[in-house]
């Protein structure tokens, strides 16, 4: 699937900003899966410097700094992004049971699977607490396949939550989340991945945009859509399999990944220190675009209830 | 058995030896300073020798000497959470020696631990390999909150990771010395081992002199030459600053005295800025670019873009800097992650794979718990080892210590997370002799030693920090703690040449006169110390003088009714009449002393001696050594509390308070070089100055419950204006006489129009930023009021005493005409020099 993705963020401050550093990380990241055509990227006022690198995570970066004095500031990327529809998971895959992927986490010597200890650790957003394991564990009987656990448990937190961009802002603590069994999709993929974490597993979060279609017999809205949040967890020796616990679904080529990391703290879309501006506003609008393809794509049926971030 | 074998190389002890007499030495430790019990080890004969021709009591009375100078010269450290903590560092003056030779071993092996950190850390900010292989387990290292996945290949091309280190060390009872641990990201220490020697030097110079032992000039010639080395973009004059946290760290006392030490910038976050990928200097003169920074803010807080978002002491855009090369930071951003005592038991094969060698100085043993095995066996042990979690900042637990409820909870943390915990040793460090009650005692000890950077490798520093320590807290727990130190001396074959701690320079110099670059905090510092010398100073003689005649009021029953007035001009309410002259004498006596002494009163002595301390510690490398011992003095006399509540020694009190602050503004007057710095500080203190001698001519003029003779003759006492009235005039008083001296009479420093002058003096010295040929706002603001006093009309006040209610009109007049732009001069000067101290902020708070 190709789609022509526009997000663009806008800042209006009280007053003025004499200097201001800015990272954002909006700018897809090429996997497999995903063919990124390279982004056009518009920052007004026109920053003094802006320079692209790559992160950690391997995730892309644009850090740029405007030194004249301005009120307001706008960041515009436009990418062109091809998902294929073929993943490696699917729900139907058969995979080791869980107990084996945790003891082969923690003693196979390869190199990929040593690093992907990192997931399995608490991080910022992620404590971990027993709260989560005790959730997580009616999923995961002795010797369960790991994709079985996790599609069930994905499924639970899909019917057990309450969708609701209210209840829930980045101050929001995990465990309230899951008190409540309220929140958006960011909230859902920390949950989740605390859970897997729990579990011993290794589990990332990942940023991106998801295709939401109109209801039936409606024009598509350009600008309504949102950012998107979901997670992926490793298979040992095999990869990594997403989830969209948001949605109940593993995602395919409606999802288009931006980044990933430990949590919401490594993947903010944009982020920045000022120096004045008083109090400010922000104004987000994401667009996803479906572009027409060689070949057409058969049709969609909209899912109700498919909930992107709308933080 | 090996002992007696060389025994004959040691000199038994006599009974005469007075000093030695209680020495008594643990059989199964090692001392460093005898061999078994009444056996000295050869290298230490000489010193006790001579130390015993001083004798007890003379080591006595030296060692209170040390004590007083440490505290003249205000070598504090800064208890956290206590702001008003400042604890005193003692220093034993009995040095600890090493010889040459084991020196020399332990050296090579602190070098070697420094390049192998240096080599850790570029891998694990680059190819990772050491934990790819396996070498390394991931959870130790991403489980910490020192390793920054930020600083991933921050770093370019041929920079180092570590300049500066810090090794903790003790010896066993083996006689092996043990790393106990690193300190990597702003290693602390140094200055402090400095001023250790400098102090010893000054207690005991004869022995100081003559005695070969390895001086520490030149190891920090070294610190400074590597610092100016990592400059790649102006190689021939690079600009260093030392960047400090501030004065609330700790040990911003070491911050300050390297900073003069190494002749470098001490500057706070606040006063850098990132443009174009540059770090640069806000100074008066605009900005001025920085070359290496010599970090002293822990890692994390150094760029709240990439790093802690909450941090307000770091430097918005450094990392991205660092990457572009355009500064370079000592030590890398990064580094904190090599402290954590997890890595202790890898080091061994790091070293092997890493650099191909053999570890040389072994680690005090510890297993980190997150290997099965390695957390049975603490578990197992865990009567004799103390149980550390890898992170910062957190307690240790003994494991003999625990009682039963304490050791489960622990062992049950351990198995829930046993990769945050090790299992160390608990080894008994060696003993040292310091002196107690004229007595040398053994106590325990460890060292901390520096290495610094130099060519490929890196250079020890022959000497450090000793600290008397039990060997569980850390040396940096007992560096915030405060405690007893002592001078450690390597020992050379021959007596060295004292080296001048003051260095020499020999590449190419720009001559400057301390002006333009002076970062504008500090201008605003000395403008504020200035004003709240000032105001301690107005406020004390006030008191002064309502004490005075309180006293004089209960001896003689004078007249007291401008008490009344005093109290007015100290903004003290008035306490009610009281039903005899005693319980007004009480009343008045505890609203006064309440002045002086409590704390919580926004104008109390207490409060404004805070203000000065505050400010006057944020600019301290500004003032002179004297003058810095002048504000300790001031400290110990106005925070020592009388016993009884005595109006008489409060009056004493405050005199010497009085000559204090004198000489202090006297000797920044004669000390300071007259530049951009100094003028802040002397506007500061002149617009005070005014702002209360027109306030204290209000009262007596204008607004006093009891105006007359009694009054005048108090304004002229605390205006110090008597004796000159007096010598003029030889007559009682007469208001006309009075204005003319206090108002007009611009040559007597306690006249408004002499202040106006000079303030007005001094501000047309400001640099102006932008050059611009038209007035600035202060000059327009001083200007104002020094004209609006020029042209008063003076028959018109003069006739006070014939027409009081229309001269008053007219004084009262004068008073405000003069004083409203007074008012505004401070914002003014604050918004011209001292504006670009704004503090960023976060366009998203990113805290969970």
């Amino acid at each position: 699937m190709k789609y022509l993705i526009t997000h663009r963020s806008q800042y209006k401050y009280s007053s003025g900003v004499a200097l201001c550093h800015n990272e954002a990380r909006l700018l897809p990241r090429q996997t497999p899966w995903q063919l990124c055509q390279p982004s056009r990227i518009s920052i007004k006022p026109r920053p003094a410097l802006s320079l692209e690198r790559d992160d950690f995570f391997g995730n892309r970066v644009l850090y740029f700094a405007i030194q004249d004095i301005h009120q307001q500031m706008e960041v515009k990327v436009v990418t062109e992004v091809t998902v294929l529809k073929q993943r490696q998971f699917s729900p139907d895959s058969p995979s080791m049971p869980w107990e084996q992927a945790r003891r082969m986490l923690q003693e196979t010597p390869e190199p990929e699977i040593i690093e992907a200890r990192l997931f399995k650790l608490e991080s910022r957003f992620i404590g971990l607490d027993p709260t989560y394991l005790a959730y997580a564990k009616p999923s995961f009987p002795p010797d369960r396949p790991l994709l079985e656990g996790v599609v069930e448990l994905n499924r639970r937190i899909y019917q057990e939550f309450t969708y609701d961009p209210h209840f829930t802002t980045i101050a929001t603590p995990l465990k309230e989340v899951l008190s409540e069994k309220r929140g958006v999709c960011q909230d859902f993929a920390h949950l989740m991945i605390a859970c897997l974490r729990g579990l011993g597993l290794a589990a990332r979060y990942v940023s991106g945009y998801l295709e939401t279609l109109p209801p039936p017999g409606q024009p598509r809205l350009v600008g309504a859509d949102a950012s998107h949040a979901w997670l992926a967890v490793y298979l040992p020796g095999e990869g990594w399999a997403e989830f969209d616990p948001t949605n109940n679904c593993m995602p395919q080529d409606r999802h288009i990944t931006l980044a990933w990391g430990r949590d919401y703290g490594d993947v903010a879309p944009l982020t920045g220190v000022m120096s004045g501006g008083g109090s400010h506003t922000l104004e987000v609008s994401v667009d996803v675009a479906p572009q027409p393809a060689a070949v057409a794509e058969p049709a969609t049926t909209r899912r109700d209830q498919e909930q992107p971030l709308s933080r | 058995m090996i002992e007696a074998s060389v025994a004959h190389k040691e000199r038994p002890l006599s009974p005469g030896d007075t000093l030695l007499d209680h020495y008594s030495v643990a059989e199964s430790g090692y001392d460093e300073m005898c061999s078994g019990p009444g056996v000295l080890r050869p290298h230490w004969q000489d010193l006790v020798h001579l130390l015993e021709q001083l004798g007890g009591a003379e080591l006595e009375r030296r060692h209170t000497e040390i004590q007083r100078l440490l505290q003249a010269d205000g070598v504090t450290y800064n208890a956290y959470g206590d702001p008003h903590g400042y604890q005193h560092w003692l220093v034993d003056n009995i040095p600890l020696l090493m010889t040459g030779e084991e020196w020399s071993e332990l050296a090579a092996g602190m070098a070697q631990r420094s390049r192998l950190l240096n080599a850790l850390l570029a891998d694990l900010y680059g190819p990772r390999m050491t934990i790819r292989q396996g070498w390394l387990p991931p959870e130790l290292i991403f489980s910490h909150p020192g390793f920054l996945p930020a600083c991933h290949q921050s770093l370019p091309e041929g920079r180092r990771w570590l300049v500066f280190h810090g090794i903790d060390l003790a010896r066993g009872p083996d006689g092996l010395f043990r790393a106990y641990g690193d300190r990597a990201q702003s290693p602390s220490g140094a200055g402090y081992a400095l001023e250790n020697r400098i102090l010893l030097a000054r207690a005991l110079p004869m022995i100081y002199r003559d005695a070969p032992l390895r001086r520490l000039a030149s190891f920090l010639e070294t610190e400074r030459a590597t610092l100016a080395n990592l400059a790649r973009h102006h190689p021939e004059n690079p600009h260093v600053v030392l960047l400090t946290p501030g004065p609330n760290s700790p040990v911003y006392f070491e911050h300050a005295y390297l900073a003069n030490y190494l002749s470098i910038s001490l500057v706070e976050g606040e006063d850098l800025v990132v443009r174009d990928s540059r770090v640069w200097l806000k100074t008066l003169g605009g900005l001025r670019p920085i070359d290496v920074i010599m970090r002293r803010v822990a890692d994390d807080f150094c760029d709240p873009l990439e790093l802690r978002g909450d941090s307000l002491l770091g430097v918005p855009g450094l990392l991205q800097a660092v990457r572009r090369d355009h500064v370079a930071l000592a030590n890398a951003l990064g580094s904190w992650i090599v402290e954590t005592p997890g890595i202790l038991p890898f080091l061994p094969l790091l070293c092997q794979q890493l650099l191909d060698e053999d570890l040389k100085l072994p680690s005090i043993p510890t297993w980190w718990c997150g290997r099965p095995a390695d957390l049975s066996h603490v578990l197992a042990h865990l009567d004799r080892l103390v149980v550390r979690s890898i992170l910062p900042n957190q307690p240790y637990w003994e494991g003999n210590q625990l009682d039963e409820k304490t050791r489960r909870t622990l062992m049950d943390r351990m198995q829930a997370a046993p990769h945050l915990f090790v299992g160390q040793e608990s080894m008994p460090l060696s003993t040292a002799p310091v002196l107690e009650k004229g007595q040398l005692t053994p106590r325990p000890v460890m060292l901390r030693g520096f290495a610094v950077a130099e060519d490929d490798g890196y250079r020890v520093m022959p000497g450090g920090l000793c600290r008397v320590s039990n060997g569980l807290e850390t040396v940096q727990a007992t560096l915030q703690k405060g405690g007893i130190s002592k001078d450690w001396w390597v020992l050379a074959p021959t007596p060295q040449r004292h080296v001048s701690l003051l260095r020499q320079a020999y590449g190419p110099i720009v001559v400057t006169r301390d002006g333009n670059d002076l970062p504008s905090r500090v201008a605003d510092n000395l403008f504020w110390l200035g004003r709240y010398s000032e105001r301690l100073d107005g406020i004390a003689r006030l008191l002064r003088e309502a004490l005075g005649r309180l006293l004089e009021w209960e001896q003689d029953n004078t007249d007291e009714r401008c008490l009344d007035d005093l109290l007015d001009a100290l903004e003290i309410p008035v306490p009610p009449v009281a039903e005899s002259p005693r319980a007004r004498f009480f009343a008045l006596r505890e609203a006064l002393l309440d002045l002086l002494l409590e704390p919580t009163h926004p104008s109390s002595m207490q409060a404004l001696f805070s203000g000065i301390l505050r400010t006057g510690g944020a600019v301290r490398n500004h003032l002179g050594d004297d003058s810095w011992r002048l504000i300790n003095r001031l400290q110990h006399n106005i925070q020592e509390r009388p016993i009884e509540s005595s109006a008489r020694q409060a009056r004493d009190s405050l005199e010497r308070n009085l000559t204090m602050m004198a000489a202090f503004c006297g000797l920044c007057n004669e000390t300071m070089p007259h530049h951009q710095g100094w003028l802040f500080f002397d506007i500061g203190r002149y617009l005070e100055r005014v702002l209360r001698t027109l306030d204290l001519f209000h009262l007596a003029f204008i607004t006093a419950r009891n105006p007359g003779l009694p009054l005048w003759e108090v304004v002229l006492a605390i205006t110090d204006n008597l004796t000159v009235y007096r010598r003029r005039y030889r007559s009682a008083l007469h208001p006309t006489a009075i204005i003319d001296l206090l108002l007009f009479d611009t040559d007597n420093p306690r006249s408004v129009g002499y202040q106006l002058r000079r303030l007005q003096r001094n501000i047309a010295r400001l640099h102006r930023p932008d050059n611009s040929p038209y007035r600035t706002a202060e000059e327009r603001l001083i200007l104002e009021a020094f004209t609006t006093l020029q042209l008063a009309d003076i028959e018109a006040l003069a006739a006070l005493t014939h027409d009081s209610t229309r001269s008053s009109i007219e004084l009262t007049r004068l008073l405000d005409a003069i004083q409203k732009p007074l008012l505004s001069l401070s914002d003014a000067l604050a918004h011209s020099h001292f504006s670009h101290a704004e503090v960023p902020r976060q366009l998203v708070t990113m805290q969970p």
